[in-house]
């Protein structure tokens, strides 16, 4: 082969690179499946950062999977877009016989999309699997109220779910709790073939039937997931689309150029707010922001010298200038927080706020600092990962520490570490004051109250008050929405007063999406369910 | 067998593999023990208390020794059981079959871009020594060499996809690939198109494959630039090139006939060697580009930490690996019978 025959063969790649490229403006793939009777027709594709566990309600316990889920399983009950409270879904109706009994109608004639019909038996064979198979990635923790409590051989207690007939269920709990309906609402409560599905094990994604509004119609894990309308759905909601595409992206980089490129129709969790600013300011596409509940605080490690002392952790609270760091770490995208129980929840309130004021507030932690004898500056450390929550995480802690240091009261070190080690660290008592932040299972207060203040919480940071354990337990089982709300209030002075943690800011529920596309702003609410059956895109 | 024979040599080679493959696992295995974190943290570590999580970690068997451990996964491996994964319950077969295919084409078209930048260029530098061309060829295959992939990948995307309309990301249009992969018969998306017959479908295919191809073939093309240069500058001073022109056979014909094909011999030794950098850089390219290959799926269970994902694909790679080294090594022994002697 001499020089001119490979000159030319050059040639003939770029021409086909460039012929290649004249096609890439054409929409090429043919898929269509035949419209179906429920839906409104078309099809859209969403991107999206997240990474999908199981398709299987009993086998995981994050964002993605349950999102996919509700999609293609009803439950019980289900939370309307824009709403706070449930709404009928497989049942008419769910309500409290008493604190410890709720009762669910179901509706008749419901049918999975297979064609099996759907019973009360399939609801009592659904939790009864999801406790039994316990599985390490699931999040049956959530039924422990009808669980027998046997941490090593899981099981539904015997008589908690009781079915009468065909459609009715009766739920006993093991203790008076007002959040077992919010529990209803959520993806582990979806209803699943019993003739389908195992009860001992999980079923392959990619055979997972149910009765939602989509039916799966092919899944290739981590890449993308296809959904077609489920004929047999007869409910609310009915998929206003014939077919869905869900694309997975391992970054939100290559996400970014994907709804640029108009490669896909919606870009959902997670771009960077640096990219939302752009995108925006851009123009052409829409930057769509709704409510969030997803919360981020800085707790308090009562196990070290630092965490253990009132004023210190007081005097600190005095000193956080959320509004700056909403604005200056984050682009303005979220939400400062004053209160463990982000807006919108009954008996919400900003405790902070009344008790340490709006801005910092140098003078008062002096002053607290003072009367408790502390000398100052007081070395603190903070603690922050950089692989969790994004590089904005980095920018937060270190703009806290600035501002901690600004104060002239504290001198802080940050540290850092990778999110496996942090989650050990933080326990051992490696840091004063670490960041960590929180996605709702369900929208109920108690699911900012339970976790975080019972006991050192989950992060185990060694706080515990009596009184506050009292208080959490009260509103759990309170009947009277009045009393629980006062009681809510109760918790959260007591958490200002107490500062086991600090609460820094309230997230968006942020989404970009093509001017085709219909429906997105109404799902962007503080669920973060993505209802998928929800949008529609114009031709 | 005597001494020399291509059968005796092969069959080191193979002996060989075996410690090889067994240091290899045990690296593999020991590393992700001693990386902090196990597959329940990275899942649910920041939402259930610790008691549940230990829990969930002893169901998992994730307590017991670390030489039971071992033991079972050496076991496993002997039998060419990987297992299944333990952060989303994935035989690792299956992964291997439908992410596969996607690595199989990346490499072999960015191995194509190498080889048909890099031998071409490697050429001219080798015939115009020291001029600006050379200078400019030889600067080139450095920085391509050097550069980062994500960063080349990202160039890519903003520089040249948006403005000639290439895809940016993924290995088909989601249409595309639905429509292709509800019927596969390869599971590798490519030829399925083809052999389906679908045209618009191979031609996207085809589309999404340019740029994460161009950028991993850049990345080793430097190599083969480099080699090539070298090795025609060599032989185009050996003793039967001069003695070829002292018969007055003009200077193209010279360098085709005599010259380059010579020096194309150490290529096929370095083919093997580029095979391991390929996969590495394959692992950065699908990121980059989200493509659906195994190497992003590696990336995925290193962050969730998921022993099993990590031990079945790594191990797959190190096979993979090692068999091309074994081919190119019999391919060497073929073609140079010196090397069994060696």
């Amino acid at each position: 082969m001499n020089i001119k025959s490979l000159t030319g063969l050059a040639a003939v790649g770029v021409t086909l690179a460039l012929a290649l490229s004249a096609c890439a403006g054409s929409a090429p793939g043919t898929a269509t499946s035949g419209p179906a009777a429920t839906s409104g027709g078309g099809s859209y594709i969403l991107g999206t950062t997240d990474t999908v566990t199981a398709l299987d309600p009993a086998g995981a316990y994050d964002f993605a999977s349950w999102n996919l889920q509700y999609s293609m399983f009803q439950q019980l009950v289900v939370i309307p877009a824009g709403s706070d409270t449930e709404a009928p879904d497989a049942a008419t109706s769910c309500a409290y016989d008493d604190a410890k009994t709720v009762t669910c109608k179901l509706q008749t004639g419901l049918k999975f999309s297979n064609g099996h019909e759907l019973t009360s038996s399939d609801v009592k064979f659904s939790f009864e699997r999801n406790l039994k198979i316990n599985d390490p990635n699931g999040s049956s923790v959530l039924l422990g109220n009808i669980s027998n409590g046997d941490a090593k051989a899981q099981a539904l207690k015997d008589g908690a779910i009781e079915t009468p007939d065909a459609t009715t269920v009766v739920f006993h709990l093991n203790a008076a709790d007002l959040t077992f309906i919010k529990v209803l609402t959520t993806a582990t409560a979806s209803i699943v073939d019993e003739e389908v599905f195992p009860a001992d094990k999980l079923l392959a994604d990619d055979q997972v039937v149910g009765s939602g509004p989509l039916a799966l119609e092919s899944y290739a894990k981590g890449d993308q997931a296809v959904f077609k309308a489920n004929p047999n759905y007869t409910g609310d909601r009915k998929s206003q689309s014939d077919q869905v595409f869900v694309k997975y992206y391992k970054d939100s980089s290559p996400l970014r150029q994907a709804v640029e490129n108009n490669e896909i129709d919606v870009a959902w969790r997670d771009l960077t707010p640096t990219d939302y600013v752009d995108i925006a300011g851009k123009g052409q596409l829409d930057v769509i922001n709704g409510e969030g509940s997803s919360f981020r605080y800085w707790v308090f490690q009562f196990g070290t010298e630092v965490g253990k002392q009132q004023a210190i952790r007081q005097a600190a609270a005095s000193l956080v200038d959320r509004a700056a760091i909403a604005k200056d770490s984050y682009d303005g995208t979220v939400t400062p927080a004053f209160s463990i129980v982000p807006p919108g929840f009954a008996g919400q309130k900003d405790s902070f706020k009344e008790v340490y004021g709006e801005t910092p507030n140098v003078e008062g932690a002096k002053k607290l600092l003072a009367d408790a004898g502390i000398a100052t500056p007081v070395k603190i450390t903070l603690g922050y990962t950089p692989t969790h929550y994004g590089p904005n995480a980095v920018d937060e802690a270190n703009q806290l520490a600035d501002q901690l240091k600004a104060s002239g009261l504290f001198d802080p070190t940050i540290e850092s570490a990778e999110w496996e080690q942090y989650q050990t660290l933080y326990k051992q008592n490696a840091y004063d004051l670490f960041i960590l932040g929180w996605y709702p299972d369900f929208l109920d207060a108690d699911n900012y109250l339970t976790p975080f203040l019972v006991d050192g919480g989950f992060f185990k940071n060694n706080y515990s008050n009596p009184e506050m354990n009292t208080l959490v337990e009260q509103q759990r089982g309170e009947t009277d929405a009045t009393k629980r709300a006062a009681l809510i209030g109760q918790i959260q002075d007591l958490t200002a007063k107490d500062v086991p943690l600090i609460p820094s800011w309230n997230g968006k529920n942020v989404a970009v999406a093509n001017k085709q596309t219909k429906g997105v702003k109404e799902t962007l609410d503080p669920t973060y369910i993505f209802r998928l059956w929800a949008i529609s895109k114009t031709a | 067998m005597s001494r020399g024979s291509l059968p005796r040599y092969i069959l080191a080679r193979i002996g060989l593999m075996i410690p090889m493959m067994l240091v290899l696992l045990t690296l593999v295995f020991l590393l992700l023990r001693v990386a902090p974190g196990d597959p329940i943290t990275a899942a649910v570590g920041g939402k259930l208390d610790p008691v549940v999580i230990e829990a969930r970690r002893e169901s998992l068997g994730l307590n017991r020794p670390l030489i039971v451990q071992y033991l079972e996964y050496l076991w496993q491996v002997a039998r060419f059981d990987f297992g299944q994964t333990i952060s989303d319950n994935r035989p690792i077969i299956e992964i291997i079959r439908d992410n596969g295919g996607a690595t199989l084409t990346l490499t072999i078209g960015a191995f194509l871009i190498a080889l048909g930048i890099g031998i071409p260029l490697g050429l001219v530098a080798g015939r115009a020594r020291d001029s600006v061309r050379d200078v400019v060829i030889r600067l080139f295959g450095v920085v391509t060499y050097a550069a980062p992939i994500f960063f080349v990948g990202l160039m890519m995307q903003m520089f040249v996809a948006r403005p000639l309309g290439f895809p940016t990301s993924g290995i088909a249009n989601p249409r595309t690939q639905f429509t292709v992969a509800t019927k596969p018969i390869t599971h590798i998306l490519l030829i399925d198109a083809a052999l389906q017959g679908n045209t618009q479908a191979l031609g996207d295919i085809l589309l999404h494959h340019v740029l994460p191809c161009l950028t991993l073939g850049l990345l080793i093309c430097g190599v083969f630039i480099r080699l090539v240069r070298v090795n025609l500058l060599q032989t185009l001073q050996a003793d039967y090139v001069e003695a070829a022109r002292a018969r007055g056979i003009h200077e193209s014909r010279v360098v085709r006939k005599h010259a380059f094909r010579n020096a194309l011999v150490p290529v096929v030794t370095v083919i093997g060697l580029q095979a391991a950098m390929l996969l590495g850089g394959a692992v950065l390219t699908e990121k980059t580009f989200n493509w659906p290959g195994l190497g992003t799926q590696l990336v995925h269970y290193i962050s969730a930490r998921d022993y099993i994902g990590v031990q079945g694909l790594v191990t797959f790679f190190a096979v993979i690996v090692v068999m091309i080294s074994l081919v190119v090594d019999v391919i060497n022994a073929l073609i140079d019978p010196r090397v069994r002697y060696s």
